[in-house]
């Protein structure tokens, strides 16, 4: 019943990701300004936490091929990535105690690092040239004040996934 | 123990990584066909985005048509006064397509600007836009195949990268790697000129044209069109106009840089251009 759960909230996200570039980029003063959520990155994220790394990863490959195939240029990317932060979140988060902020915090940080992670092969692979510093302050900064904004609703919804039960007949 | 377990940690993402290179590899080879397994999860993830984008899609439309009653009286005006004209043109049309059909019968050829379109709806572009690129409602099963040119009403902005059945991945013809060298033609004073797509230059946002004869006399403000002569583009879609032209580095040709007519930030119904196969096989 929680893979269920699981799966469909990921669809969600992942949907409600794509909503988002309808209305991004957005013009301010003349400038294009990129707001790029990662509702699902947040939530497999979470995921790992709450739930299981192993669920987690396993999502993480399922949907991460799911994005390659079906928007992506460069396979690869999104797989590797969702699978290799999953690993980092659970080896730097059993670092700091479970409290919310600190956990809130390295997710943050990673969704960061995810977007940079995608910069930095799209720029060695020579199909983006952006400078570095239009990067951080026309999409980093930007991406992550929307993606700090975001994480209480993947905040919630993972901890309300957490507490559906395994097993429909578990209640015996 | 726990050194084995690192060392195990360590090897797998040593194969990630190789897995990951191959992939991009594999991901940035010229394919003119896509597999049936990229073709399976690209349609299963368009057939739950349509499930789930239902409901969404419902409260989208009930939103965007209440604005668009607000503006709705003056642009049916508008639209009114240019309808008047419609039926001369139309009339026109039919002569002059009746009449080329009859010389083109005469002289036995088949012409490379025919085409058919297939009007296809954008389903999804990726969150972080790096690339522009979008997946469109329409497969192999309408007809859609790789490598056909994709255009908005304004002009075109780029091929069909994967075919799915239900579903096709379009790459912009400002991503680098889409236009592999295609054949276009520059219209001065009535003649044409050619040259190929060599790359978008993004900070200028302009698309860069090399290979151009020296003395060629193109200037500013010339169209430019998709030539015909190499791939599976039909001949005379527009493609910009010139902004700029200048010497290339050995001065042996010259380079145009182009502005781009169709407008890749906001595209939200495309045509697929499928060419007439008579004058391909010419």
């Amino acid at each position: 019943m929680k893979a269920i759960v699981i799966f469909i909230a990921s669809l969600v996200f992942m949907y409600a990701d794509f909503l988002f570039a309808e209305i991004s980029p957005v013009t301010i003063s003349g400038l294009e300004v990129y707001f790029v959520p990662r509702l699902l990155l947040m939530y497999i994220l979470l995921i790992s936490i709450y739930i299981s790394p192993s669920m987690s990863a396993f999502t993480g490959i399922v949907f991460g091929i799911m994005l390659d195939v079906y928007i992506g240029s460069v396979y690869g990317v999104h797989t590797f990535g969702i699978a290799a932060f999953v690993a980092f979140m659970h080896t730097a988060f059993r670092v700091f105690y479970r409290d919310v902020v600190a956990m809130a915090f390295v997710i943050l940080l990673l969704t960061f690092v995810y977007e940079s992670y995608i910069f930095l092969i799209y720029r060695v692979l020579d199909l983006v040239s952006l400078p570095v510093f239009d990067y951080l302050a026309l999409r980093a900064a930007p991406s992550l004040l929307l993606n700090a904004l975001l994480f209480i609703i993947i905040f919630v919804t993972a901890l309300k996934t957490s507490k559906v039960r395994n097993n429909l007949q578990s209640k015996h | 123990m726990n050194r084995l377990f690192n060392r195990n940690k360590m090897l797998i993402i040593l194969f990630g990584i190789i897995v990951l290179i191959l992939l991009i590899g594999f991901s940035m080879t010229d394919r003119d066909s896509t597999t049936k397994a990229e073709q399976f999860t690209a349609d299963a993830a368009a057939g739950t985005q349509s499930v789930i984008g239902a409901p969404l899609n419902i409260i989208t439309n009930i939103f965007s048509s209440i604005s668009q009653s607000f503006n709705a009286v003056s642009e049916n005006e508008d639209l009114r006064e240019q309808l008047d004209m419609l039926p001369q043109m139309e009339e026109d049309i039919e002569r002059l397509e009746a009449e080329n059909e009859e010389l083109r019968e005469a002289l036995d050829v088949s012409s490379k600007r025919e085409y058919e379109s297939i009007n296809a709806r954008v389903i999804s572009r990726s969150p972080d836009q790096w690339l522009d690129s979008f997946t469109i409602d329409k497969g192999t099963s309408d007809g859609v195949e790789e490598d056909m040119a994709v255009m908005t009403s304004e002009g075109l902005i780029g091929t069909v990268n994967r075919a799915n059945g239900g579903s096709s991945y379009i790459e912009m013809i400002t991503t680098n790697t889409s236009q592999d060298n295609l054949s276009v033609e520059i219209t001065h004073d009535g003649s044409p000129v050619y040259g190929t797509i060599s790359h978008f230059d993004n900070e200028r946002n302009l698309l860069v044209i090399e290979n151009i004869k020296n003395r060629s006399e193109i200037e500013e403000g010339d169209d430019v069109f998709t030539s015909g002569l190499a791939g599976d583009f039909p001949e005379g879609i527009i493609i910009g106009t010139v902004a700029e032209v200048e010497n290339d580095e050995y001065g042996l040709s010259q380079n145009a840089y182009v502005q781009l007519a169709g407008n890749a930030d906001d595209v939200d119904s495309v045509f697929v251009l499928q060419r007439d196969p008579e004058s391909m096989e010419e």
